[in-house]
């Protein structure tokens, strides 16, 4: 967890200057991270793919911005959550909709100490979205950047403006009704 | 004829079961599922032809001024 990254010494070696090749490399290192992030995020490829291009470009453009005191794995999450979160703020008031089913899963009886089990890993990606779908935006945020083995509690509470206590607490909640939820899936 | 039929079926049952033991997992928690799941998702290669495309068309970054590199901020 919290390893130093190679893209930080890239945007400290390059901060005044931004070379197509320091570019691609630290596109190469966090790629896959920011798209699926943006992919289980909004539930579309096409959109995820439109995200993770506007999230480095945006990237590319605010280097000057980046002041090195976050990993810059951490600052282009920054800038994808942003990002994810404006467009779904976007969806949302064109087409309200609320996620009321979060409490129920929380009290039904706890499945997160029970293995989930899948038998078809070719579904698998269809039945994660479905359940990562029926939770609430934060739950579904704070899950998929746990995932992220690079990410510290403390970075993820940064990310979220939470105390790493609460989201410590929130994690709880939100894995037990991705279990809940997951199960009805199979 | 019957037999043989009955003998296909039933190697073709035995098949499908394996098949299924072969592609069953269990994962402990939702970390572990995610991290698999995001191990196996494979990034569209267009994403990086757009990116290039984009970021050639773009005036190049506001240099970081030197004050800014010595004292931060």
């Amino acid at each position: 967890m919290n390893q130093p990254v190679a893209g930080q010494k890239i945007a400290a070696d390059v901060a005044s200057h931004w070379t197509a090749a320091e570019f691609a490399a630290l596109y190469d290192e966090h790629n896959r991270a920011i798209y699926y992030l943006a992919l289980r995020f909004l539930g579309d490829p096409q959109k995820a793919e439109d995200a993770t291009h506007d999230v480095f470009l945006k990237a590319f453009r605010r280097l000057d911005q980046f002041r090195g005191e976050a990993s810059i794995r951490t600052w282009l999450y920054r800038i994808a959550i942003n990002h994810c979160q404006n467009l779904c703020q976007s969806w949302h008031n064109r087409n309200i909709h609320a996620n009321s089913e979060d409490a129920v899963w929380e009290t039904s009886p706890a499945k997160t100490d029970s293995p989930l089990r899948v038998l078809e890993t070719k579904e698998l990606g269809q039945r994660i979205q479905q359940t990562l779908d029926a939770l609430s935006d934060e739950y579904r945020l704070l899950l998929l950047l746990v995932a992220d083995e690079e990410l510290s509690y403390e970075e993820i509470a940064a990310l979220v403006d939470q105390s790493a206590d609460a989201v410590r607490g929130k994690l709880h909640r939100a894995r037990k009704a991705f279990a809940a939820h997951f199960e009805k899936t199979a | 004829m019957k037999q043989h039929s009955k003998l296909s079926q039933k190697q073709e049952h035995v098949a499908e079961q394996t098949a299924h033991a072969h592609a069953a997992r269990e994962f402990s928690n939702s970390d572990e599922l995610l991290r698999f799941d995001a191990a196996h998702t494979s990034v569209p290669p267009e994403i990086a032809e757009r990116l290039k495309k984009s970021a050639a068309q773009l005036p190049p970054p506001p240099a970081r001024s030197w004050w800014k590199n010595l004292f931060g901020g």
